[in-house]
């Protein structure tokens, strides 16, 4: 039950954590842009020199990003697999029975393959790992904020999700006491048909439920009680500040991508296209 | 009846996390059989940690848990059985209620070990009894009832089961003095009528000097102390150095003996204080 996201979190003092959530945010989707926009050997070369560059800067041992990956192994074998099979186009590489295997099946294989690894080293490395659940949303607020003007209810949106994200740990927390004290009285989760075990859930279910709405109305009156009503006027007790590492490190950032970005489109070595 | 022993157990939470935490660390300790012990200890001393490896919930990542001598780790298909034989009311228990009926939720435990609905009728209704689950309340919906009342049907959905050892986790904690004394000798009554061995956690010192036959304290993760209630609290000042103390009508007697005053042996309960005291003054008019 603890191995669910949000355990992901892996607290630390680096300059990756220290960042401004909005740098990071802004620098996450910098990073699948250009993940997405080149395609030359050369160019994923010095990408995956950076990144493994910004994997130290983290100080998260590797063996916590490699662990991350696991989850994509089967997305990645999958698509591969489509990749293969289906693709036509360049030379026939492989033939056998109603098995044909062509250059670009190839070339797509991996070139999706090693993107979606970036992405997930990405994700981990700017967000998930290295910043806490409040301070992301806080950092989505704040980027968002000029769309309330537009009236959409970005406050609220940021406040539902900080709220929900707060208590993920406590429900899953929950859900394992619950199903505990009932597999003391014998409940047994594990076995028989797809019926008889949703119904041995519902004697977990039901006191979730009752608990988790509960929550909500006590949460209510508590926020009630401190004349909260709304993001209108509300001041934050952190304040995000971009201070001089962020602007070194975006500007640092920048550079780098502009460099990958170049090389592709200069020494585009080995360019996975046709 | 049974005897539960645990042999340098062991449990760490998240491990290999930053998150770790050493709850249990290489621990002894033998439930002896059809006498009530009392575990004591801090918030965060590894007690809940310990009481849920006596019915199976936790592995020990080291060690063996053994009932009857038998290691319940060795077949984990008898598991199961394992915890129909050593029933535990988890912390906080009022909040596993599920049921349309308090009788339908004690009879969850039952039902699962397959009784018959005559024998499960029976088995709620004698619950009940020890528990203190008023019959009127037994077809009332369990979330109507109150606070002290809720964890009153919990404690009786797991008697239900009529366990060889009951282990029950803060018990009282949270319930006013009256609820407090009614749910603990509802569990006294229930070992003596079936001659079960009872484990009872807490951290109210009172309520060990009152209720137990041995008593376990627990400090950071280990056992810091195993004996009679007379044995542990001989031992004022070493547990005044773990934090917890002495019930405070042992310290005064302690206090009145060192000036003189004969009490005997009771010192454990106001009571017993009292009684002593009541006969030494007539004593002395006479
Ligand atoms: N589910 C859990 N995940 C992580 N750590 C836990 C968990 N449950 C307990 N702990 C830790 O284990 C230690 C012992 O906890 P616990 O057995 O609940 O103590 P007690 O019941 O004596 O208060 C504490 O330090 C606590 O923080
Ligand atoms: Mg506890």
């Amino acid at each position: 039950m603890h191995d669910i996201a949000l355990g992901q979190y892996f607290p630390g003092d680096s300059v990756m954590h220290r960042l401004d959530p909005r740098v990071k945010l802004v620098a996450l989707i910098a990073f699948i842009t250009v993940i997405f926009v080149v395609n030359s050997a050369a160019s994923f070369l010095l990408l995956a020199v950076f990144t493994f560059a910004l994997l130290l800067l983290s100080r998260i041992p590797l063996s916590v990003y490699a662990r991350g990956m696991k989850p994509i192994l089967f997305i990645i074998i999958f698509t591969t697999v489509i990749n293969l099979l289906m693709t036509t186009g360049g030379r026939q590489l492989f033939s056998f029975g109603f098995i044909h295997i062509y250059e670009k099946g190839v070339i797509n294989a991996v070139l999706v393959s090693v993107r979606l690894c970036f992405l997930m080293l990405g994700s981990g490395l700017f967000l998930t790992y290295t910043t806490s659940p409040l301070s992301l949303t806080d950092g989505l607020e704040s980027l968002l904020s000029p769309l309330s003007k537009l009236r959409v209810p970005v406050h609220e949106f940021s406040m539902m999700m900080t709220i929900a994200l707060r208590f993920i740990p406590t429900l899953v927390e929950e859900t394992d006491k619950v199903m505990n004290a009932q597999k003391a009285r014998g409940a047994d989760f594990s076995s028989g048909g797809l019926i008889s075990r949703a119904k041995a859930l519902l004697p977990v279910m039901i006191p979730l439920f009752v608990s988790a709405f509960r929550r909500a109305d006590e949460l209510a009156v508590a926020m009630e009680c401190r004349c909260y009503r709304g993001g209108e006027g509300r001041t934050r007790m952190k304040v995000l500040r971009c201070g001089r590492v962020d602007v070194v490190f975006l500007a640092v950032f920048a550079l780098l991508a502009a460099a990958v970005v170049l090389v592709n489109v200069f020494f585009p070595l080995f360019a996975f296209k046709l | 009846m049974a005897e539960i022993r645990l042999e340098g157990v062991s449990y760490t939470y998240g491990r290999g996390t930053p998150f770790e935490a050493h709850a249990v660390k290489d621990l002894t300790l033998t439930i002896e059989e059809g006498k009530i012990t009392g575990i004591i200890g801090h918030t965060g001393s590894g007690k809940s940690t310990l009481v849920e490896m006596l019915n199976g919930l936790i592995k020990p990542d080291f060690g063996r848990v053994l009932l009857d001598g038998e290691d319940i780790w060795a077949d984990k298909k008898k598991l199961r059985s394992v915890r129909f034989r050593v029933g535990l009311v988890m912390q906080y228990p009022e909040y596993q209620l599920f049921d349309e009926t308090v009788r339908a939720d004690i009879a969850f435990g039952p039902h699962n070990m397959g009784l018959s609905e005559e024998e499960t009728d029976e088995r709620v209704r004698e619950a009940a009894r020890f528990a203190g689950v008023g019959f009127e309340l037994l077809d009332k919906s369990p979330f109507e009832l109150s606070g002290g009342q809720k964890r009153r049907a919990a404690v009786a959905g797991v008697m239900a089961m009529r366990p060889d050892v009951l282990v029950l986790d803060e018990p009282a904690a949270g319930l006013d003095p009256k609820g407090r004394a009614s749910i603990l000798s509802g569990i006294r009554e229930y070992s003596e009528a079936t001659g079960a061995s009872v484990v009872i956690v807490s951290h109210s010192m009172e309520d060990m000097a009152a209720y137990c036959d041995r008593i376990a304290v627990l400090a950071d993760g280990g056992l810091a102390m195993y004996g009679t209630r007379e044995e542990i609290f001989a031992r004022r000042d070493e547990l005044r150095a773990i934090g917890l103390g002495v019930p405070l009508i042992t310290d005064i007697a302690y206090e009145l003996s060192s000036l003189g005053v004969p009490l005997g042996d009771d010192i454990y309960t106001v009571r017993g204080v009292a009684e002593a005291l009541a006969k030494l003054i007539k004593g002395r008019e006479r």
